[in-house]
């Protein structure tokens, strides 16, 4: 009998709206998420990344790291970062952060921050800080609880809000008024790099 | 009878001198703070001040109740760094983000030649202006008066009446799973701060609001145990005994049903810590609420906390040993307080007063890796040296 089940990918990111959209991904191109690894940061990730690559030589992984402001493009940042990638590692760059493959489903997360779909950059890959870009687009909000969430409280020292971080996950993870990977992939190259790479580990 | 204009109150502002560990204290408030520090430098001494207040307003309590009985009298709870007799002074802010300071109380005391706790001063303001200030004439005429605070008395607090009611509000709670397990430990027990008669309380709230709680408990831990589709409280018909359960999804179809005795400890005690942030609107006082929970689902707390709080809008009072709780990036740095001892007593300063913890997080740095080292015990160096 054939086997159905799906093939399992490892991960490691960077925190834990990364996995969020990690194990959206995966599950897009019809795998299944396994162990997660990192979620402590980009330094921390990156002195595990020959680790992560040794492990990809028998089977599948991801890792997704953020260009941030490292490096003005991510395909000799990504030739930097690991010059010999295994055979079964998808090692991917966000452009410039994984909020700008969000932003990129400009109609539904416009729906979700309760904002007009106008005011969503309609280029995410050349805003320069994402993050800040939702929290500035939370701050029109027309819901309470967005404002609440996402936008940090004057004094708090925080460039995000209090439930940032859930508030964005339960945008990724709602399949029916989430976030739509294929939509997102039109408006960013490098999610769209991202996705067919995933198709390729599963081939 | 309408209530004054004041919603949502928390404690804003806590001074304290002489306090147990603390000589002179000075500290805001925020509506959730992590109180961070290392063994023995005075978490639970900084929560105690706000369950002080409540002992005295407490049925069966009292000034004299609060200090003899309950804290060994007046010299146990004095601090050592402070200069001989020396006045107690615990001095409070009440108020909501619009008016931070709109109830202020001030009490002082010290003891009397008998050891007997006695009221300096007691001192109630009112946005702004003073409406209590004691010793009064009467007081200086009949000195035993001051052997009790207005607060505490009912024809003498009516001007302040929302003072007292909400240090009567105040809930301070340390959640043992396995007393929730087994509840037959702490029979006949009400509002056991251990968590005893944890699921009982639950049993015995109405249809709707334990539906409703356990909705939003279920939402709060969903993005931290997405597998958790359903939690339900479920009568045992046989032993006709009450059960916490929960429905997980996984390779069978329909999912499967779990009851609190199959949860791990760290679910239950997360459980119970959710359940009483929901029940009750005055602060509410954890003690360290990471133990016997997985790192992973640590980090998720903050985030769990925020979203409880967005809709009940009380205040939580946290202390943490965990740098896996402060890697959150939603934790404002008005929101953590760190305590260093010191050998003038602690102190107790918010993460944002420190110019280098700014500093390293605008470099990168998370809140945990900027802030656990400022914690780390003074002479954790020496403790190494003692096995040799």
């Amino acid at each position: 009998m054939p086997d159905f089940s799906p093939v399992v990918i490892s991960g490691a990111v960077e925190g834990l709206l990364d996995e969020a959209v990690v194990e959206r991904l995966i599950e897009y191109v019809g795998g299944s998420l396994g162990p997660v690894y990192g979620r402590k940061g980009k330094g921390h990730l990156l002195q595990r990344l020959d680790g992560y690559n040794q492990a990809a030589r028998f089977a599948p992984w991801i890792v997704l790291v953020d260009l941030n402001t490292d490096c003005s493009c991510a395909p000799p940042y990504q030739q930097l970062l690991l010059p010999l990638p295994a055979p079964h590692m998808c090692f991917r760059i966000a452009v410039r952060t994984v909020e700008a493959w969000l932003l990129a489903d400009r109609e539904r997360l416009a729906r979700f921050l309760g904002i007009a779909r106008d005011i969503v950059p309609s280029n995410p890959e050349a805003v320069r800080d994402p993050k800040l870009t939702v929290v500035a687009l939370a701050k029109r909000s027309r819901r309470r609880q967005i404002v609440q969430d996402v936008v940090p409280r004057a004094g708090s020292g925080r460039t995000v809000g209090s439930a940032y971080t859930s508030c964005l996950i339960d945008f990724v993870r709602d399949p029916n008024t989430g976030w739509r990977p294929d939509v997102a992939a039109n408006l960013s190259d490098s999610l769209n790099r991202c996705i067919r790479h995933l198709r390729r580990l599963l081939a | 009878m309408k209530r004054e204009g004041t919603k949502n109150l928390r404690f804003t502002n806590v001074f304290l001198e002489n306090w147990k560990n603390f000589a002179k204290i000075d500290v805001d408030l925020q509506r959730r703070v992590f109180l961070v520090g290392p063994n023995a430098s005075g978490k639970s001494n900084l929560w105690d001040v706000f369950r002080f207040l409540h002992d005295i307003v407490a049925v069966g309590g009292g000034f004299q109740n609060a200090v003899q009985d309950k804290r060994g009298g007046v010299s146990s709870l004095r601090c050592l760094a402070a200069r001989r007799y020396s006045d107690i002074i615990v001095k409070v802010s009440i108020g909501n983000d619009d008016n931070p300071a709109f109830w202020g109380y001030e009490l002082h005391f010290n003891q009397d030649n008998l050891r007997r706790p006695i009221i300096k001063a007691e001192k109630v303001m009112k946005d702004g202006t003073l409406i209590l200030s004691r010793p009064d004439s009467d007081d200086r005429n009949d000195p035993k008066r001051l052997t009790q605070t207005y607060l505490e008395q009912v024809y003498a607090n009516q001007p302040f009446r929302e003072v007292a009611d909400f240090f009567l509000s105040v809930h301070y709670l340390h959640i043992v799973p396995q007393l929730v397990r087994e509840p037959e430990r702490s029979v006949g027990k009400t509002k056991d701060p251990f968590g005893g008669d944890f699921l009982e309380q639950v049993a015995r709230t109405t249809d709707r609001t334990r539906t409703s709680r356990l909705r939003r408990i279920q939402d709060a831990l969903r993005f931290a145990v997405p597998q958790l589709s359903a939690l339900e409280l479920h009568r045992d018909p046989v032993r006709n005994t009450w059960h916490l359960r929960g429905k997980y999804e996984h390779w069978r179809p329909r999912g499967a049903w779990q009851t609190e005795e199959q949860f791990s400890d760290g679910t239950l005690r997360l459980m119970g810590l959710l359940w009483a942030s929901l029940e009750g609107t005055g602060p509410l006082l954890l003690e360290e609420p990471e133990l016997s929970l997985h790192p992973e689902v640590i980090r998720f707390i903050p985030q769990m906390f925020a979203r409880i709080q967005r809709r009940v809008g009380r205040q939580i009072l946290i202390s943490t040993h965990s740098p896996d709780l402060l890697q959150d990036e939603g934790i404002g740095l008005d929101e953590v307080l760190l305590l260093q001892p010191g050998s003038e007593g602690t102190s107790v300063y918010p993460a944002s007063h420190f110019q280098q913890i700014r500093e390293l997080l605008t470099g990168g740095l998370t809140l945990a890796e900027a802030v656990m080292p400022a914690t780390r015990p003074q002479n954790v160096r020496q403790l190494a040296f003692f096995g040799d």
